[in-house]
């Protein structure tokens, strides 16, 4: 969203490392996020998310880079720049022994809220976390996704300006997971900002502004969605299938301006065009026209899958 | 501080909610006392019969007085005096109206107090073994101590005292004498009765599991997740380290103080002054706490931080008497003498004989010394748990 764009970024960082012994777990990345914006790494398992987050929330010293949060420069020791981030840790991070409504209140104490505006938000986020039928139960008795949302419950209880998922659907069922993508929407069109991992690239897709492809630790691209597909080559791919003269109907459509390539057999073709919606009723009326009679039509774009793939060689989930 | 305080809360909130403090610092050793105090207290305690014992002594012995004294303030033994003319002593015994007869000899303080040799002559009844076995041990016991006594009267007459001052001489070096000593609410003496020793020590040992409830709660924490969340709140990480510190503390000290009262009257022993004991006390629970930073540090999970912990609470314990009282020669003695539940224990012999807070110097600088070393030990081992 470009409304903020003039305003300083809420979350820069910069050429971050971490290492793990001989490992080096984030290597040299880099990324800002603008107000109402929200920013997406989608990378796989092990590819250092969790860690490039642990060191932009202050939990981790970083070995080389910075990171500042709202123009103040974040570490483990730092106060003040941690007031304005949420932190929705990938595992569990709720205490078994105490209740929903506790935990967000302990929490929301620590933030530096209190008494009545501490109490009434609490109640507020319960409801908005689908919690308040059971806010006095501890919550060790909770299902898994009942902990999940209120993992997230705590992290955006002090309504933060920069709130950072660590991939928040992982393990809930598809309602759930719909009513968080629809939460974190919310926020961000309320102009907080988001920092939101994921090897979904639904989700990527869904929900960010723009996307790093990141991967052993480096970021391999960053963009937004369409940006990123344009890397690929930006092309599309329409087959056709039925009867008739395939050959006829090649040496037609190759003709029309959309379309780059094509690979004929017997009872196919394979056409490969810039701009699939655009150009496939011409495709369509054109190979009708050359004689063939068609039994199907399929369109298939390019998402974030192939882009990774096109990227790294390798494919998004393993 | 708000944030300190919260956390404190919090935590100690959460403790008393799963209810295993409660078990493990309170119901477990008092009911250890109570059963230690049944197998290894009933040894020590058999079951004496009142006693009568027969006395015929001159009239105006200045010596004689004493010795029906201390027998009738032998501990575990009820003894009746019965003061008959020397002649019937032995009839009275044979007739079974008293367990054993006594008979102190004409002149018998004059003879003592000039170290002459003297002979009490001690008639034992039938069917009155043990009683007047300790009867007989104790007047043993006395007439040795009066040699002794004579000795300092003498010494003292070469100075010229005058005879009556000489008597009281000997009679007071006598009754401070060790053998039948019974020195409560007297002297301050380093050393705890069998039932008091118990206390103390189990005290001590379950105060090494208690504030593992606070400190080792950060190896909790960090597998629960929690701690990460922690680490991202706005407040310096040294206030999470300072808040379990400060619910050990307050475990500890709640628990010290309530098992050392119940153990107390349950048993029947008195530790002495309130504020010395409050000062050893706190002393003792910081030490206790100190040392858990080392295996939070050490300790990569729960489990290995709880086996840890019962070791070190079990060495440490058993080392400070919470079974048995131990004592070490030599070297040994040194190591043991630097165990800060030893201490402890020694700290409340000494309040327990009426010791106050000037007297505790080495016990309370053994606690806070141990104290420092730990933590400072802390801060130089590698924290095994600190990768997320
Ligand atoms: N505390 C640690 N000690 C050693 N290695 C670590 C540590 N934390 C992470 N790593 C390693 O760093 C790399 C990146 O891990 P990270 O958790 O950041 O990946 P991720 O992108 O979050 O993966 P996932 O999608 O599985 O959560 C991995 O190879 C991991 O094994
Ligand atoms: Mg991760």
């Amino acid at each position: 969203m470009s409304i903020q764009e003039t305003q300083a970024p809420v979350l820069v960082v910069r050429d971050l490392v971490r290492r793990f012994g001989d490992l080096t777990a984030v290597d040299g990345v880099s990324f800002a996020i603008a107000r109402g914006e929200t920013f997406g790494l989608l990378g796989p398992n092990g590819a250092g998310k969790t860690t490039t987050i642990s060191m932009v929330a202050g939990l981790i010293p970083a070995d080389a880079g910075t990171v500042t949060v709202g123009g103040e420069q974040m570490s483990p020791r730092s106060v003040a720049p941690k007031r304005l981030i949420g932190l929705v840790p990938q595992d569990l991070a709720i205490y078994p022994e105490l209740t929903a409504r506790e935990n967000l209140t302990f929490f929301g104490r620590l933030q530096g809220i209190g008494g009545a505006a501490l109490k009434s938000r609490v109640e507020e986020v319960l409801s908005l976390i689908g919690l308040g039928e059971r806010a006095k139960e501890a919550t060790k008795n909770f299902s898994g996704g009942m902990k999940r949302r209120l993992n997230i419950g705590i992290g955006l209880l002090h309504q933060p300006e920069l709130l950072i998922l660590d991939e928040p659907t992982v393990g809930v069922d598809p309602q759930s997971r719909n009513s968080i993508l629809e939460s974190v929407e919310a926020l961000s069109g309320e102009g907080m900002a988001v920092l939101y991992t994921t090897h979904y690239m639904e989700e990527a897709e869904r929900l960010c502004d723009r996307i790093a492809i990141i991967d052993s630790g480096t970021v391999q691209a960053e963009g937004t969605r369409d940006e990123l597909i344009r890397l690929t080559g930006g092309v599309d791919h329409i087959r056709l299938e039925g009867s008739g003269d395939t050959a006829a109907a090649a040496t037609l459509l190759r003709e029309l301006p959309a379309v780059q390539a094509v690979d004929a057999d017997r009872h196919s073709l394979v056409l490969t065009v810039r701009d699939a919606p655009t150009a496939v009723a011409g495709i369509v009326n054109g190979a009708t026209n050359a004689g063939m009679s068609l039994a199907d039509v399929q369109i298939s774009r390019p998402d974030l899958e192939s882009v990774f793939l096109h990227l790294t060689g390798k494919a998004l989930r393993d | 501080m708000r944030q300190l305080l919260t956390m404190t809360a919090s935590d100690l909130r959460q403790r008393v909610r799963d209810r295993s403090v409660l078990i493990f610092a309170l119901v477990v050793p008092l009911a250890l006392m109570y059963v230690f105090n049944l197998v290894f207290g009933g040894m020590t305690e058999i079951e004496l019969e009142p006693v009568t014992v027969a006395v015929a002594a001159p009239a105006e012995d200045e010596l004689a007085p004493v010795l029906e004294d201390v027998l009738t303030q032998v501990d575990g033994l009820d003894v009746t005096l019965q003061e008959v003319p020397a002649d019937q002593v032995r009839s009275v015994v044979d007739a079974g109206e008293a367990g054993v007869g006594v008979v102190v000899p004409e002149g018998f303080g004059a003879a003592v107090m000039q170290g002459e040799a003297v002979t009490v002559q001690v008639i034992e009844g039938d069917g009155t073994g043990l009683e007047a076995g300790v009867v007989i041990s104790v007047l043993d016991g006395v007439l040795a101590q009066l040699t002794a006594a004579t000795v300092t009267a003498t010494a003292a007459a070469g100075s010229g005292l005058p005879p009556e001052q000489l008597a009281e001489i000997a009679q007071a070096s006598l009754a401070s004498g060790p053998p039948l000593e019974v020195t409560e609410g007297q002297a301050a003496d380093e050393q705890l009765g069998p039932a008091a020793g118990l206390v103390a020590g189990q005290t001590g040992l379950f105060l090494l599991f208690t504030v593992g409830f606070g400190v080792l709660g950060l190896v909790t924490e960090r597998e629960q997740g929690t701690l990460a969340r922690l680490h991202a709140m706005p407040m310096r990480p040294g206030l999470i380290i300072a808040a379990k510190g400060l619910v050990s503390f307050v475990l500890g000290v709640v628990a010290t103080s309530v098992l050392l009262t119940v153990g107390g009257l349950l048993f029947g022993v008195s530790f002495g002054s309130p504020v010395a004991v409050a000062v050893l006390v706190v002393c003792v629970v910081a030490a206790a706490t100190s040392l858990m930073f080392i295996i939070a540090r050490v300790a990569r999970t729960a489990e290995q931080a709880g086996i840890a912990q019962s070791i070190v609470a079990l060495v440490l314990g058993i080392a400070g008497g919470a079974f048995f009282p131990i004592t070490g020669t030599g070297a040994l003695a040194q190591v043991l003498d630097l165990n800060p539940i030893a201490a402890f224990t020694r700290g409340l012999g000494i309040t327990a004989g009426g010791g106050g807070v000037a007297d505790l110097g080495v016990p309370v600088a053994i606690m806070l010394g141990f104290g420092v070393v730990m933590v400072l030990v802390s801060r130089l081992v590698p924290d095994r748990g600190a990768a997320l």
